[in-house]
Parts: structure tokens; sequence; C-alpha cells
């Protein structure tokens, strides 16, 4: 009687297996979270005018070129290193500080993320992103 | 001569009868959960997408991706749009549609690392329009 000889079957299994193996790519998602705060209603009058000192709000100003303005100080390149030491020094003077990162509509997208990701390491919750 | 008595030898064997059956389930198990990406004529690679070190995972299902190129095209539920005047609001509309299918809503960006600024300021301002209030920015592992 003719059979058709199944002996093989396992081996052609695993052959296809390794293949999906080794194809399948799983597509995660890694990134910095952030939660943008609500649209300001100005027609209502529910948005309130805050003015805030240097003690309670810095400002990391990121122009086109990548250079970055702390507060009232002259813009200049800043490594990232040296981005997280002065980050520290504004953590020790008022642990609850607010970053306000200004990034210029001309400024690279690269140049925002490279800042965030360093408030982001020193565990900074209050970050608020504007444009200038 | 005493003679010792041998102890035959039981024969051990692993049943490899079912070994096909379980490779063709593993073979269906990685048959249905492959996704092959699709390559789209609009597209943002990872190694474009900017570096950065404190990345956190993001639940997938959850999540509606961005695509915004170097060349300010946005592309959105594979629809390439453009902001180019205060009109210009197919984000925000789509976002609201979306919203209120699932309020959980993570709009993630996977953008150009070399994009302006302006464009993603434009597309975050229809999203607080849209009350998607959830970002992230989609990156690679910085390259130590």
């Amino acid at each position: 009687m003719a059979a058709i000889p199944t002996a093989s079957t396992g081996d052609i299994a695993f052959l296809l297996i390794i293949f999906f193996m080794s194809t399948t790519k799983f597509d995660v998602k890694e990134g910095i979270k952030l939660v943008l705060p609500q649209a300001a209603e100005v027609e209502s009058g529910k948005t309130q005018t805050l003015t805030l000192t240097e003690k309670e709000m810095t400002r990391i100003q990121i122009l086109p070129d990548g250079q970055i303005a702390l507060n009232r100080e002259a813009p200049r390149y800043i490594e990232s290193s040296e981005l997280d030491v002065i980050i520290q020094q504004k953590v020790q003077i008022n642990p609850d500080m607010i970053f306000k990162v200004i990034t210029d509509r001309e400024t690279k997208y690269s140049e925002m993320i490279r800042v965030v990701d360093r408030l982001k390491a020193a565990k900074i919750e209050k970050i608020s992103l504007s444009t200038s | 001569m005493a003679k010792f008595s041998t102890k035959k030898r039981r024969d051990v064997a692993i049943p490899q009868a079912s070994t096909s059956d379980i490779a063709f389930l593993l073979l269906l198990f990685f048959m249905v959960t492959t996704v092959f990406v699709q390559e789209k004529k609009f597209w943002v690679e990872r190694d474009r997408w900017p570096h950065a070190e404190s990345i956190e995972r993001i639940p997938r299902n959850h999540t509606s991706t961005i695509y915004v190129m170097r060349d300010e095209t946005i592309l959105l539920d594979d629809i390439p749009t453009r902001i180019e005047s205060s009109e210009d609001v197919f984000i925000s509309q789509t976002l609201i549609r979306k919203k209120a299918e699932d309020p959980e809503l993570i709009v993630c960006f996977r953008t150009d690392r070399d994009t302006k600024y302006g464009v993603m300021s434009d597309i975050m301002r229809q999203l607080q329009d849209a009350n998607t209030l959830v970002v992230a920015f989609e990156t690679q592992p910085l390259l130590k």
C-alpha cells in the first residue's frame, strides 16, 4: 500500500518554527511619557495668572542652534552631564522646582528630547513645555 | 562458582510520537502572533528617532501613533496631513473620536529627530483641544 512518509513532519515543523521565531519582531513601544496640561479656557475666566520667581521655576530656553539659556543667563552649549549637575543644584534649592522648557519653533526636536530626558532622569515631575 | 544474577535493564524511552504535534502547536502560536510590519510610504525609521536614557515601556493596547516626518508631514491613521493654518484640525478631530472610543488613549510620537519643534508644538496644541493629554515621545536607547 502506498503511504506518504510522515517520519520527517516533526523536522519540517521545527524548521518552520525556527523561521517564525527568528523573523518575529515584537514591536515594543518605549519612550518618554508626559501628561500635557488641559487646554486653557480663556473665555470662561477659569485661568489664573501666577507669577513665579526663579526659586519656584527654572526657565530652560533652547535656541534654534541648540544653545541653552537658563533663566536670565546668556545662552551657551550645555553638555548632558553638565545639565544633570545644574538640575540637581536647582532641586537642592527647591525640591518642588518647576522646569519650564521653552523650545524655539526652529529648534530640532532631538534637542528638546535631550533636555526633557535629563529632567526625567532626575525624577522631575513638574515639567512644562512651551514654545517661543 | 557463585552466579550473580544480573538485573535486566529496563528500556527507558521518551515517547516521541507527539513531538511533531507539539512542534505544530508552537508553529501555530508563532504564525498567529507574528505581525509583519508593513512598509508605509511615509515612515520614520527607528534609527531616526531621538536618543534618550530615561525611557519607560508604554502599554501598546491604548496607543495611537503619530508619525512626524522631517518635512513636517504628519501621518495619523495612515492618512498624511499637514498643519499649515489654524483650520487644519484633522488631528484634533480624529483624536476626539479615538478618545471617545478609548478614554485611556496615549498618543505616541514617532518623530524624526531633525524635525523642527514648531510642528510638534502645533500637534500638541491640537491634542490639548481633543483632551488627549497623555503623550509619549518614542525614543531609542542612548548610545554608550
